[in-house]
């Protein structure tokens, strides 16, 4: 395992455009880690310390790999879901009674603000984490790592295809609508009538995902894909002794903390 | 009888794509129009215009004078059917006889009228005995034909086919082509895109040539197709039909389809 | 050296109907046998068996025998079948790995599969990729090509594990015209280089006439004709099987019936 990485001088050099930037150019698996991690622990940490902290560290690795701006859409992405979080907890937190205000039926309670605003931020900074690894690492990239260490060739497989294919499904499903909408289906009208037309739209994208596989299956077989010969590899990232310490310490570290806050010996911290 | 029209139709995609600058068409009511061009010309952006699925960024679509801006796709879609290239983006009911009422059920037809409509689409395109049976027991070209099927059901004024002829053999094609001049005699305004110029050229009236997002050209067969028209044909990878090749070559003049090809060739005979 | 099928009769999984009845076809290395027929007379399916893939990967019961260059495809595994006789169909997006960042990854696929060292995966590669005409393409992202381009891919793809035969179903129908005349260009070259023996389905027969040495037609499962490329595409029963003759045929037959001499350049 070469410390920069990288792909044998035979192999044409546009297969991996060197990554640029120190947080780009750490391991794809140490970023696979580092994230698993950061999620983890925004939502396994009770109070305000695991998301703020996880959120500090996501939001400054961003920086670093000058991903910042990009992260916005991926904010506003979470809007409807934090949006919801609020208001629910804040109104309608279950047995809380330390009322802010009262007017009519609206009665927002501390203890609600209190756990909505954490709630908050926990999927705000597991959103930062995924969005993070998701523009510093490509889907091929990864797995490539991860097959080289040994994860299986068709869980590999069945990873990268899944991930490569979400574009793909996303333009079926806009095809299907369109088919329909041409029929008369109506989706900009009443609810309970949009309700009604998800079976002619669920249809087709089933059926279509079932054809594609067995396809698939079929072309697959005809470039070898059940030979069981070892593959090799093209292409290596690059890899150090501190990042083997630092994803060591992030396996065995992350469940400890996680543990250690459970059982409440984290109850110094807010 | 419906009128189609669009002027200086712009339209741009989010990703700044210009699909579509500044197409302006006049399609009169029971006229049928061939839209040719390579992937990426503009052709399925221009018919996503007349039903309202994809809306104008520059310019006006109009449905006999009437802008369609305003109006949704599910009350557009009483007045312009469309059939998409791949069926299997549309078929769900587990009977073809479902299939084809699900069209003309949305825009609230029920009862006899409904089962008429359906046997009458499904004996056009030779499924008549098969109303029963699963869709996905067809073949891929029968599919393709039932898709046609659930949308003649619909009886609308206009109707648009993308891509009709994909996969079909000698007799799917004739079976397309009779479907097509049938629903042209009974008024309907017919506009079909294809990469089958031996299929446009015999069964539409009209020509309309995109490229870039723009009509290079616009006539009947025997111009579009006409050997002084190659080169522009050319430039968007459009190759006139064989049959205007073997007039041009034999100095018949414009012979776009076989029928005209064969009339020149009796005529040229009996000149020797 | 051929791909033979003898008496060949298949029935898909689960159904009785015998799609491909006792069917007698070779094809020989460095030919281009061209299949017509109507769309249910069962030219996938012919290509599905002489792949092997029918039954090794989909089922279904098969009468008679296959056989690559003399070894029967009966239990031979897929990977091994690949090697012998390789195969592209229609759609060409659903044939991509959908795994690759590169073209050229993606034709490395195959190989890769089948074990071999890594200069042997380059040399493949680049022969895939020369043959075809294709090497501007290699470092492009597989899924932002065009049809024709991407159809081009799949076919390298499958070159690149070098079988001797090669079946194409009906490879330019999803096409528009560019591509097919992309692909046409790449398929001439293919049967130029003699490298391989080529089944080709195909409805176009303008183009079976410019590729193939040899045409069968199928019609309902049967061999109906079998014979040199010119001969079969102008035989009077064609347009009977549901196929339509080449232009050039027709023409011929239009101006006899109109009683006229068509002159020499023509005919």
């Amino acid at each position: 395992m070469s410390e920069t990485g990288g792909v044998p001088e035979i192999v044409p050099e546009f297969v991996l455009p060197p990554p640029t930037g120190a947080y780009r150019r750490l391991n794809p698996t140490t970023k696979l880690l580092i994230a698993l991690a950061e999620a983890l622990i925004a939502f396994g940490v009770r109070g305000w310390s695991g998301p703020v902290v996880v959120l500090a560290i996501v939001l400054a690795s961003g920086a670093r790999a000058g991903v910042g701006a990009r992260l916005v859409p991926f904010l506003l992405a979470t809007i409807p879901l934090v949006a919801s979080i609020l208001l629910v907890n804040t109104f309608l937190y279950p047995g809380a009674t330390d009322r802010i205000f009262v007017l009519g039926p609206l009665a927002p309670t501390w203890t609600g603000l209190v756990f909505a605003g954490q709630a908050t931020l926990r999927v705000i900074a597991f959103a930062m984490s995924a969005a993070v690894l998701g523009l510093t690492t490509g889907p091929d990239e990864l797995v490539a790592d991860l097959e080289r260490r040994g994860m299986g060739r068709r869980t590999a497989f069945v990873l990268s295809a899944t991930v490569r294919s979400v574009p793909r499904v996303l333009e079926r499903v806009r095809e299907i609508t369109e088919a329909q909408r041409a029929r008369g289906l109506d989706t900009e009208g009443r609810i309970w009538r949009r309700v009604r037309g998800l079976v002619p739209l669920a249809g087709p994208l089933l059926f279509g995902a079932l054809t594609d596989v067995e396809e698939q299956t079929m072309a697959l077989e005809a470039r070898g894909f059940s030979a069981p010969a070892r593959r090799a590899v093209i292409r290596t990232f690059p890899d150090s002794t501190p990042q083997r310490a630092l994803r060591l310490l992030l396996a065995a570290g992350t469940p400890l903390v996680l543990l250690v806050s459970v059982i409440g010996m984290l109850g110094f911290l807010p | 009888m419906t009128s189609l029209a669009t002027e200086s139709l712009v339209f741009v995609y989010p990703d700044g794509t210009r699909a579509l600058d500044g197409v302006s068409l006049q399609i009169g009511g029971g006229e049928a129009v061939g839209i040719i061009g390579q992937n990426g010309s503009g052709k399925s952006t221009l018919i996503r215009h007349f039903n309202g699925l994809l809306r104008a960024t520059e310019g006006r679509v109009l449905l006999d004078g009437q802008n369609v801006n305003e109006r949704h796709v599910a009350e557009l879609a009483r007045i312009v059917a469309v059939t998409f290239q791949n069926p299997d983006r549309q078929i769900f009911a587990g009977r073809i006889g479902s299939e084809v009422a699900f069209g003309p059920r949305n825009l609230g037809v029920r009862g006899t009228d409904l089962e008429q409509r359906v046997e009458e689409a499904l004996k056009a395109v030779d499924l008549g005995p098969r109303g029963a049976a699963n869709p996905y027991d067809l073949g891929f070209s029968q599919r393709k034909l039932l898709a046609l099927a659930s949308v003649i059901a619909m009886e609308t004024p206009v109707v648009i086919l993308d891509e009709p002829t994909t996969g079909q053999d000698a007799r799917g094609l004739e079976r397309v082509r009779s479907i097509v001049r049938r629903l042209v005699g009974a008024g309907r305004t017919v506009v079909v895109t294809s990469h089958d110029m031996r299929f446009v050229a015999e069964t539409m009236e009209r020509v309309v040539v995109l490229r870039d997002g723009q009509v290079i050209l616009d006539g009947p067969p025997e111009e579009v197709f006409a050997a002084d028209r190659w080169p522009l044909l050319g430039t968007t990878h459009v190759e006139a039909p064989w049959a205007a090749q073997e007039g041009a070559r034999l100095g018949l003049g414009s012979t776009p389809t076989e029928a005209s090809l064969f009339t020149a060739l009796q005529a040229w005979g009996g000149q020797v | 050296m051929s791909l033979s099928l003898r008496s060949v009769t298949y029935r898909y999984a689960g159904s009785s109907r015998r799609v491909l009845r006792s069917l007698d076809l070779s094809i020989e290395r460095g030919e281009v046998l061209g299949v017509v027929g109507a769309n249910d007379a069962g030219k996938s399916t012919l290509c599905l068996v002489a792949a092997g893939l029918a039954p090794t990967t989909i089922g279904g019961r098969l009468d008679g025998e296959v056989a690559i260059d003399g070894a029967p495809s009966a239990g031979a595994r897929p990977h091994e079948l690949a090697q012998r006789c390789g195969v592209l169909f229609q759609n060409p997006v659903t044939q991509l790995s959908g795994t690759t960042a590169t073209v050229w990854e993606e034709i490395a696929f195959g190989p890769r599969n089948l074990g071999l060292a890594l200069e042997a995966i380059v040399e493949r590669v680049a022969w895939a990729l020369s043959l075809l005409n294709i090497d501007v393409l290699a470092p492009r992202d597989p899924a932002r090509l065009s049809g024709g381009q991407a159809q081009l891919v799949a076919l390298a793809s499958v070159l690149a594990l070098r079988p001797a035969y090669l079946v194409l179903d009906e490879p330019t129908s999803q096409l528009d015209p560019q591509g097919t005349q992309l692909a046409g260009e790449a398929f001439a070259r293919l049967t130029r280089s003699g490298e391989v023996g080529i089944l080709l389905v195909e409805h176009k027969t303008d183009l079976l006439e410019r590729l193939a040495d040899r045409v069968a037609v199928l019609a309902e499962g049967e061999l109906v004709a079998v014979g040199p490329a010119a001969g079969v595409l102008a035989d009077e029963r064609l347009e009977a099987w549901g196929v339509d003759p080449p232009a050039r045929v027709r023409l011929a037959r239009a101006a006899e019936r109109a009683g006229v001499q068509l002159p020499v350049s023509a005919a």
